[in-house]
């Protein structure tokens, strides 16, 4: 018995490795003898300029090889002038590798700037700078200052919008599914925000071959499903402690708004980093009043449990002061791939909020998702915030 | 591009000062034996831990040596015909598939006149029959149109020469005197131009012209992403190549300057020489000078002869007022020694 249990399982091994067995061969077979069958076409070589920094006395280009082939970096320009520069480590770059081409330039704060690669086969792909602005150094008053917005940005506001708590408490049951429901539409608004601003980016810096879009939906998939598991569990720990079901709930609206405020954070830091400061003043009034309607998303739930104030700031902090720590990383560190991620990560966190806010209306509402309130809340939700995003 | 005295002064301090700093600190040196360091527009030396990419300055070498052309004149195989003509022959092969690397760490497939771009510049005196044996090696077809006066079946534009060995005979008695420029002339031309099918033909007058220290400068472009338009200009091919490698002449010896311009894509090109002016005869044709100036305007393939001295020693740039084409590579130096014995003793370069 037991030896032809082990026969089976052997079985059952071979036959889930057999098909790997042949892909290897097959690749060994394409990658080596049969390489010449598929040889048609010619490989162009790719690289993408991923960054563009302004430091004293020198303009230098982050870049990466984005193509399919191996490419050396020949030549660097700044508005199609050639100019002496080094690269860093070296001008060999493997597919994904990256390098720093330094270019001395005495370059003119505000002014365009195009900087121009030139790599081995004469190919020279370029980057347009709008406004040429100091590279930010991570200065203590710098931080400060990015404390500041972001305080602006993400905690004020949710905090304001936390104080309508009290007047969601006070209203009728159909009332207060509206304003569930207006949740709902408020964050579908944000998830769509989230992916928009991701694909946004990874148009602008991120090359083809990443394949943006698909990334997005990816780690947007990912981080859905990441949240949904775990907040599963913590709603069954919550049926079965102390902790309340309206807490688990806003806890995660707050996780998931916390995300999204972190992926702003990155955009108001990115802008002061890019030198475009009128920009982002504008960018900062308009978030903040944008928020604010986050501050009624966690409200929405916790106005049906005890009132707990401390629990309450607690979860404004979670949702408002991941802005800070987005402006930060937006500001001093600002990576394209890492921005396009972790807006993708918002956006699938907001999902999986709505969705469960979904359910708890479903089963608060008898079952019902297409009553008078739920419908007007979710599409006021949805223009409440497409107004307020107009002003951003 | 602005070379001024003072820039050139910092650049020579800031070298001196980086020598004598490797020579009074060698273990210094040794020490960080890994970094390197160029100069800037502006003189200063900036080091790296990385690599060099610095057509503009850091002396560099690639497939074709410009100086080797520059003063390069072929006379051809000469006979005499019965008539007591004298023949020059020459044998001229094109090829379009060679790569060649024209500015350090570029490499573009160039189409050529017996191997190089531009091909080689032929001479001859007026009135000599010029007999050219073109042997066509490359995948497709080409021809050589020669500016000149010849018969119509000679002008190199009819008579395709196919490809993989196709031969032609071009025969012509030479003239008018001047220079002119020859070419591929198979459609679609601008390809065939703009990959390197061209070159330089001289005719001297019978009388000949003074002695002096005569050099060929091919302005020309490369469009090596294909997108019409240039990403480099140069005089005889590779971009700086003079900058780095300054040609050197004498003080108060008589220079002459077979120029053509055979720079695509943009519609005109200049050149412009520092701290001097000179004689321009437009196409050659004429031994009476029509300009004095130290700039002259070139459309596509208009030409001519320059001539001037200089009387003071020292580094003088010579580059594209077109300011655009000098800092894409059309710019050199001349390096003018001093040749006078009665030369005072004034040090006027730097």
């Amino acid at each position: 018995m037991e030896l032809s249990d082990n026969t089976s399982k052997g079985k059952v091994i071979a036959s889930g490795i057999i098909p790997f067995v042949f892909v290897i061969i097959m690749m060994a077979y394409i990658f080596g003898p049969g390489a010449e069958l598929l040889d048609l076409g010619i490989p162009l070589p790719e690289i993408t300029i991923e960054k563009v920094d302004f430091v004293d006395s020198e303009i230098q280009a982050t870049v990466r090889n984005t193509g399919p082939i191996p490419v050396e970096i020949a030549m660097a320009d700044v508005n199609d002038r050639i100019h002496p520069a080094a690269v860093e480590p070296d001008g060999h770059l493997e597919r994904y590798e990256i390098a720093l081409v330094r270019i001395p330039f005495e370059w003119n704060e505000a002014e365009p700037y195009i900087i121009g690669i030139t790599v081995g086969d004469g190919t020279r792909f370029e980057k347009e700078i709008e406004a040429a602005a100091p590279a930010l150094q991570p200065t203590l008053d710098l931080a400060v200052f990015f404390a500041i917005i972001g305080t602006y940005v993400g905690i004020i506001p949710v905090m304001i919008g936390l104080l309508w708590l009290p007047f969601i408490k006070k209203i009728s049951k159909s009332k207060y599914h509206f304003f569930l429901a207006l949740t709902a539409g408020l964050l579908l608004f944000l998830a769509f925000d989230s992916i928009e601003e991701s694909i946004d980016v990874s148009n602008e810096s991120l090359a083809g071959s990443f394949n943006g879009t698909l990334l997005v939906a990816t780690v947007v998939v990912l981080s859905f499903l990441g949240l949904y598991y775990s907040g599963e569990k913590l709603v069954k720990r919550a049926n079965s402690s102390k902790l309340a079901k309206p807490v688990a709930i806003a806890l995660m609206i707050s996780i998931g708004i916390g995300l999204h405020n972190f992926g702003e954070g990155l955009a108001i830091g990115a802008a002061v980093g890019m030198g475009s400061i009128a920009f982002s003043t504008f960018l900062i009034v308009g978030f903040a009043l944008h928020n604010t309607t986050e501050g009624i998303a966690i409200a929405a739930p916790m106005s049906r449990g005890k009132l707990m104030i401390g629990k309450l700031a607690a979860m404004g902090m979670i949702a408002g002061s991941p802005a800070i720590f987005g402006a930060w990383v937006g500001g001093f560190v600002y990576s394209p791939f890492a921005s396009v991620i972790f807006l993708a990560i918002g956006a699938g966190a907001i999902f999986q909020v709505i969705l469960v806010l979904m359910k708890w209306l479903r089963e608060e509402g008898d079952k019902n998702l297409s009553s008078a309130s739920v419908a007007s809340g979710f599409a006021v939700g949805m223009l409440v915030m497409y107004l307020t995003s107009i002003l951003v | 591009m602005q070379f001024t005295r003072s820039n050139a002064m910092i650049l020579l301090v800031s070298i001196t000062i980086a020598l004598s700093a490797i020579a009074l600190f060698p273990a210094i040196s040794q020490a960080q034996s890994e970094e390197k360091t160029f100069v800037t527009h502006s003189g200063a030396v900036v080091t790296t831990s990385g690599e060099v990419i610095d057509p503009l300055y850091t002396v560099s070498t690639v497939d074709f040596d410009p100086d080797e052309f520059l003063r390069n004149f072929e006379y051809g195989r000469v006979s005499t015909s019965e008539t007591g003509q004298t023949i020059r022959e020459y044998t001229i092969i094109a090829e379009d598939d060679k790569i060649q690397e024209i500015s350090p760490g570029v490499f573009y497939n160039v189409w050529t006149f017996n191997g190089t771009v531009p091909g080689p510049t032929i001479r001859a005196t007026e009135g000599d029959i010029v007999r050219i044996n073109f042997i066509n090696n490359g995948s497709k077809e080409h021809t050589i149109h020669f500016h000149g006066t010849h018969p119509a079946g000679m002008d190199g534009v009819f008579e395709p020469v196919g490809g993989n060995g196709g031969q032609f005979v071009y025969e012509f008695e030479a003239g008018p005197v001047g220079v002119h420029p020859y070419h591929c002339h198979v459609m679609p031309l601008e390809e065939h131009i703009v990959h390197g099918l061209y070159g330089v033909f001289i005719v001297d007058p019978k009388e000949g012209r003074a002695p002096a220290d005569e050099m060929v400068m091919v302005l020309n472009g490369l469009d090596t992403d294909f997108d019409t338009e240039n990403n480099f200009y140069a005089a005889n091919t590779i971009p700086f190549y003079y900058q780095h490698h300054p040609i050197q002449i004498n003080s108060n010896e008589l220079i002459r300057i077979y120029v053509v311009n055979m720079v695509e894509f943009d519609p005109i090109n200049n050149f412009h020489l520092h701290g001097n002016l000179y004689k321009y005869y437009p196409t050659g044709t004429d031994l009476v000078p029509s300009f004095f100036t130290d700039m002259i305007t070139l459309s596509q393939t208009e030409r001519g002869i320059m001539e001037f001295e200089y009387e003071y020693p020292g580094k003088y740039l010579f580059h594209a007022h077109k300011v655009e084409f000098s800092e894409k590579g059309w710019v050199g130096i001349f390096l003018v020694k001093d040749n006078s014995e009665n030369n005072q003793e004034v040090d006027y370069g730097t």
